[in-house]
């Protein structure tokens, strides 16, 4: 505990903070405010005009375009942004919330320490560091990178870039489904802004790494930008739901020197350790530690486990894409194929299961790939259509798996209403349920004023019921954008 | 998974004993106790430490942090610094205990020196010439700590040009020190600037720098 210190911000506020740094970063070394509900993070480094204009920026206009709209408290909860510029010292300090309560580990031997990214990304961690508690279950892992993907995708919208998307600067909290984007001041602003950092290793896109060498002047040289940012995304998303990284695998570059193997491993070299044709980099589960098992071996736990929607990104992010920054998924590709699978997923059966659920395989044998319980029943499938035209309905390849106690939402009955942050509290209550109930499975409608059994051209009433069987239609609404459901049934 | 494999030499010559191996203690284990609640290191972090008077004793082999249980350091009653028979072993255990990478497999990080000291080197002819044998090694970094007024510098910049000195042999400088030391392991996983190689991260305020 050092002394309180008074300043005057930018915007001729006070603030009081205790001089003594309690933690240091890569530029930054970090001081709490007297009520700790902000810290104040102070450069190392003198600042350029540049520089502190962008953080002017940062938190004047780009602050006000994303959190002073309609919805902007939304973003409140997904970024640590700071609200404002204090001088101290000849040092320039960005005045930043104090992180939420969840994205701190409550207790046990880590009490009192920030979730950083890195405790969940790893199987090592996971399986012998962290306590079952807070490890959350893989649907909530979509939840958290479903509020991650929608976060950048709101940066780039604003015509923003991140450009330092790491373990440290996102935090998360796996039990809560949470996720918070820090240290937001490193901003690229394509043509007016410049990057100052390359980003945190294992994010640097490949392109980034492999023009390093090369004079900031250079115009082959690439720096972090909206496409890099995808990259580090792509590789968040496969991280945190298969606990091992993309592009490490056992294809040796540099057998002399492991500081240049690394570059090209990550850089010019990269190679997708699951890549369907080229299996030189694949990983050699013989060299992993056991508590690096399974999930380190792409073997046991292949990344089409994910399901088909993000099966399709991966593909674009570390197969065609890798080295080709045009082809990479976009952030709002990444949240909505996200979104999408968390309606093909299914409890396991197994109360020990350490995920807790999976991905429906589209197999007559559904089966969790996390601990081998295979589901034996009855399970219901719908199949989503719209309206071209009066009366003709279109696949939309589009699922949801039913499981006990599952509920309906307005984004299920009409395809213009969008899972996001802009989903009104109306849309965001259940408008129905399923159950497993005397043996067969029903959906109650609950909320639906126009939903309609089409098989035995009936209407469902609110409160009344409809069995799930074979090739069943059921048309949810018939407003426009209204969904009709076609059941399918596996029996296993 | 490549380790990052670090050695911590530690002098336990006569002068040490009493307060200043106890405030060395201490430091360690502050030290262990952070970096055992950093995910990074706790990943891949692997840690010897051998300690010199006029014996060389490795009283912990290079062990991944997760399993390391901090030895017991003793300092005798009076004797020499043998400083070159430290480095000598030193040059052992890396040959011995870190992985080079093979067609099949990646090896380990470069290692991590750490030499802290209150004197200077007795066996001098030896540290001269396992000076040698170690840069013939590569090493990611070497930092020498020379701690207190009768630690002499000029031996130390032979090894490498981060040579810092602490001016007591107190708790709390020790205990900066062993902080520095401990972010230093973590550098690794730190944003990257735009035009700077890797760098250590800048040595605690207590700690001054030999230029």
């Amino acid at each position: 505990m050092g002394e309180i210190v008074k300043v005057t911000a930018n915007d001729g506020t006070t603030i009081e903070f205790d001089n003594e740094s309690f933690a240091s970063g890569g530029m930054k070394d970090a001081y709490w405010c007297k009520d700790k509900k902000e810290v104040v993070l102070f450069f190392r480094d003198k600042l350029d005009t540049n520089a502190r204009d962008r953080l002017n920026n940062i938190v004047g206009l780009y602050r006000d375009r994303i959190f002073n709209q309609p919805g902007g408290e939304y973003w409140k909860n997904l970024f640590a942004w700071p609200t404002r510029l204090v001088e101290w010292e000849g040092r320039v300090g960005l005045v930043v919330p104090t992180y939420q309560k969840h994205f701190f580990f409550a207790d046990g031997n880590y009490a009192g320490k920030e979730k950083n990214g890195k405790w969940f990304a790893s199987a090592k961690l996971r399986n012998r560091h962290l306590r079952p508690e807070d490890k959350g279950t893989w649907l909530s892992h979509f939840h958290m990178l479903i509020k991650i993907a929608r976060a950048v995708r709101r940066l780039h919208a604003a015509g923003l870039a991140h450009s330092d998307l790491s373990y440290n600067n996102v935090l998360l909290d796996p039990p809560g489904g949470n996720a918070c984007i820090i240290d937001c001041d490193g901003l690229v602003v394509p043509g007016k802004y410049p990057p100052d950092v390359v980003g945190t290793p294992d994010f640097i896109a490949p392109e980034v790494l492999a023009t390093r060498h090369l004079p900031l002047t250079d115009k082959n040289r690439k720096l972090p930008s909206r496409t890099t940012d995808q990259h580090a995304l792509a590789v968040m998303v496969y991280m945190y739901l298969l606990y091992r990284h993309p592009l490490r695998g056992s294809k040796v570059h540099d057998i002399d020197d492991e500081k240049n193997d690394e570059l090209l491993s990550m850089g010019e070299k990269a190679l997708f350790i699951e890549h369907p044709t080229d299996k030189s980099n694949r990983v050699r589960p013989e060299n992993l530690g056991k508590f690096e098992l399974p999930q380190g071996d792409p073997g046991k736990l292949p990344y089409t486990i994910c399901g088909p929607y993000l099966e399709e990104l991966f593909n674009r992010a570390f197969i065609d894409g890798l080295h080709d920054p045009s082809k990479r998924p976009t952030a709002d590709e990444w949240e909505q194929a996200l979104v999408k699978t968390t309606d093909l997923m299914q409890p396991c059966r197994n109360p020990d299961c350490s995920a807790k659920w999976f991905v429906f395989d589209n197999t007559t044998k559904p089966k969790c790939p996390w601990c081998g319980t295979t589901y034996h029943g009855q399970l219901p499938i719908l199949n989503f259509y719209y309206s071209r035209s009066h009366g003709q309905f279109v696949s939309e390849k589009y699922r949801l798996m039913v499981y006990d106690k599952q509920t309906l939402y307005m984004w299920h009955v009409n395809r213009f209403v969008v899972a996001n942050e802009k989903t009104t509290p109306e849309d965001k209550k259940p408008v129905g349920d399923f159950h497993f109930h005397n043996g067969q499975w029903i959906l109650i409608n609950r909320r639906l004023p126009d939903m309609w059994d089409k098989t035995e051209n009936r209407q469902i009433p609110i409160g009344g019921y409809v069995p799930l069987t074979e090739g069943r239609k059921i048309l949810l609404s018939t407003k426009e954008g209204g969904r009709l459901i076609v059941v399918q049934l596996v029996n296993s | 998974m490549r380790r990052l494999p670090v050695y911590i030499l530690i002098d336990t010559s006569g002068s040490m004993r009493g307060e200043p191996i106890e405030a060395v203690k201490v430091g360690l284990e502050a030290m262990i106790a952070s970096l055992r609640q950093d995910p990074f290191a706790l990943e891949n972090a692997a840690i010897s430490i051998i300690t010199f008077d006029k014996d060389v004793k490795t009283v912990l082999p290079l062990t991944p942090l997760e399993d390391l249980q901090l030895p017991e350091i003793t300092v005798p009653e009076s004797g020499a610094t043998h400083t070159g028979a430290a480095l000598r072993t030193l040059c052992e255990h890396v040959d011995r205990e870190v992985r080079m990478s093979t067609p099949e497999r990646k090896g380990d990080w470069m290692p991590l020196l750490f030499l802290l000291t209150d004197g200077k080197p007795s066996d001098i002819q030896e540290y001269n010439n396992q000076i040698q044998e170690v840069k013939r090694r590569k090493f990611g970094a070497i930092v020498a700590c020379a701690a207190g007024m009768k630690a002499r510098t000029e031996p130390l910049k032979q090894l490498t040009d981060q040579v810092y000195m602490l001016d007591t042999l107190d708790s709390n400088g020790f205990k900066q020190f062993f902080k520095w030391v401990s972010d230093s392991i973590g550098v690794g996983n730190r944003s990257v600037g735009s035009t700077d190689d890797l760098t250590l991260p800048p040595p605690p305020a207590e700690v001054n720098i030999i230029v």
